[in-house]
């Protein structure tokens, strides 16, 4: 008996030993991991702070005389991200709500789920030379913002349809059966019951998608280009004109591309703006991950209580 | 017969409000879960299913409304008979029977819509209501039905969410209401409830049943099932072992089986 409770009493002592010698490792590793994380982001911000706050960096074209800036490449950055949502949010929906309510069990469904996995495993720039070669070349679009959309949105659709299809599944099936059970059809009972219900999960992961897609180069080379744009924003409305900003036939060059040019091909000062854009996008990046915890909160206080 | 309630023997099944003529069940194609079952239920009156866990109540209960078909690789034999024509055909719709058989399920399951929005959700879409004025009115009597008005009516346009566990049941039961059915299917509707919720929605159980609508109601709680039904049918692995006036089947019972299960030798 004594012996016993000896024993047990060791067993205890070691397993808290244990437990403490895990918590301690892994809080070791969390550690480092944030540290990293950390520095990276300081060492981006504290280089190129200064340059992207120097007053016309956020409102001078990158051909400015003095005080070149990259308003031109901002301003593509977040037209193409729009327009490529504008594509890939209503596929990706539509291809969520399908594998979720309607594919039958079979192996046709199986297959699009691999599918749709095995492109989001694909390297983007595979993605980018499908797309020179199919959107540029054989449909003949040229190097423009609606292939370089095309292109994100092929990387974009897996992402979004596996955060979408996530958040449906996370909908309680008794709201299903509680909505169907009163007479709904299945259409109207997945528009009006489980989208609303998902909504916050699914606001959330697209706007997480686009801080991806936002930052995105190897897939833009060769779709919508690297020549630095020149845009006019005085005439905005003349839509052919491959000046006018909203045209989506003309070549445009986002942030990530930019910085990509100008390190491979370095002229004087070029570092300082390197870093500058640098700065500007990983400060983008950050406030759509900001972005989308807030926006997240919001709806399903909305939801839950109006 | 001591039975407060008329306990007449069960009319011909041609003539009640909802019947099933040997129902069987079968899940993943293989599965036996229900044997042939024949029940009739008649308007006003509360039926009891009652029996020990797995025995398929819920299976039979799923089968009234065809909830059954939303369930892959599950196949429903046999006739079920509502307003004497069989609604267990590819043929019958689904969406028109639901609307005039409710369910009400073991966890409540408010819509994230306010108290208002959750009675009037599937009214609107049927395009049943049409004015503001019909909508205030489906809402009120719908509550009152449900016993839930007075507790609510200062917050409509809150969320359902906010309201207590029993408030919700009870909401459930006033959107169901709100669809004027002639048909309300409850399983275990208050096993997630206190007693004084449990209750509330026994009350309104019978009060509902006294406006002439049919219920039938699973429950492990025979207390409640002698509280509320009229009449009890006893469920045992598959098989309808038992059924009869509710005050009879408690008092006495013929099958060894139920009687193993009213003294708790099991389930
Ligand atoms: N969706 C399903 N798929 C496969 N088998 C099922 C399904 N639902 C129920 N069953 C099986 O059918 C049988 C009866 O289940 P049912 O849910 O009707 O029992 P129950 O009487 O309602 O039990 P409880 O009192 O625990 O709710 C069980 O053996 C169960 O495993
Ligand atoms: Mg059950």
């Amino acid at each position: 008996m004594a012996s016993q409770v000896h024993s047990l009493d060791d067993h205890v002592s070691r397993i808290n030993r244990q437990d403490k010698v895990a918590t301690g490792v892994l809080t070791v590793i969390v550690g480092l991991v944030m540290l990293l994380v950390v520095a990276i982001i300081a060492y981006i911000l504290v280089r190129g702070g200064t340059r992207a706050l120097t007053p016309g960096f956020l409102t001078n074209p990158s051909a400015a005389e003095e005080a070149p800036g990259i308003v031109y490449q901002l301003w593509d950055s977040f037209y193409m991200l729009i327009v490529t949502l504008v594509i890939s949010v209503p596929i990706s929906l539509g291809a969520a709500i399908f594998l979720v309510e309607y594919a039958p069990d079979n192996w046709v469904t199986s297959a699009a789920k691999t599918a749709i996995e095995t492109l989001s495993s694909l390297p983007s720039i595979v993605v980018g030379m499908f797309g020179s070669l199919f959107f540029v070349v054989t449909l003949g679009w040229g190097i423009s913002i609606i292939a370089g959309a095309c292109a994100l949105t092929m990387f974009n659709i897996p992402i979004l349809v596996r955060t979408i299809q996530q958040a449906l599944e996370d909908v309680p099936r008794s709201q299903r059966d509680a909505a169907l059970a009163m007479g709904l059809t299945r259409w109207e009972t997945t528009i009006n019951v489980l989208l609303p219900a998902a909504m916050p999960a699914i606001v959330t992961g697209i706007v997480l998608s686009a801080g991806r897609v936002f930052g995105e180069a190897a897939a833009l080379i060769f779709t919508s280009g690297s020549a630095p744009a020149r845009l006019n924003f005085a005439n905005p409305f003349n839509f052919v004109s491959p000046t006018c900003p909203f045209n989506i036939f003309r070549p445009a060059c986002s942030l990530a591309v930019y910085i990509w040019r100008l390190t491979s091909e370095p002229t004087d000062g070029s570092v300082e703006i390197v870093w500058g854009t640098a700065t500007v996008l990983l400060v983008c990046v950050l406030l759509f991950n900001l972005l989308a915890r807030l926006l997240g909160k919001f709806l399903s206080r909305r939801l839950t209580a109006e | 017969m001591t039975d407060t309630t008329p306990a007449q023997a069960p009319a011909a099944a041609d003539e009640c409000l909802l019947a099933t003529k040997d129902v069987t069940v079968t899940y993943d194609l293989t599965h036996e879960a229900l044997h042939k079952t024949s029940l009739s239920f008649e308007s006003g009156q509360v039926t009891a299913l009652i029996g020990p866990s797995g025995c398929g109540k819920s299976t039979f209960l799923r089968c009234l409304n065809l909830m059954n078909r939303e369930i892959p690789k599950c196949s429903v034999g046999g006739q079920i008979l509502y307003h004497g024509h069989d609604i267990n055909t590819p043929k019958e719709n689904l969406f028109e029977l639901r609307k005039s058989i409710g369910m009400v399920f073991q966890q409540p399951t408010p819509f994230r819509k306010s108290i208002r929005e959750n009675i009037l959700f599937a009214p609107k879409k049927h395009g049943r209501v049409r004015s503001r004025s019909e909508e205030d009115e489906l809402v009120e009597t719908s509550l009152r039905q449900a016993a839930l008005w007075d507790e609510v009516k200062d917050k409509l346009k809150q969320s359902a969410h906010a309201l207590s566990g029993g408030q919700q049941q009870r909401l459930c039961i006033a959107r169901t209401l709100a669809m004027k059915p002639d048909v309300v299917l409850y399983d275990e509707p208050c096993s997630a409830l206190d007693p004084i919720s449990t209750f509330a929605i026994e009350e309104t159980i019978r009060s509902i049943a006294e406006s002439g609508i049919c219920e039938i109601i699973v429950t492990h709680n025979m207390e409640q099932a002698t509280r509320v039904s009229d009449r009890t049918a006893f469920f045992y692995v598959g098989d309808m072992v038992e059924t009869g006036a509710t005050q009879q089947i408690f008092s006495d019972p013929h099958d060894q089986r139920l009687v193993d299960y009213l003294t708790g030798r099991f389930g």
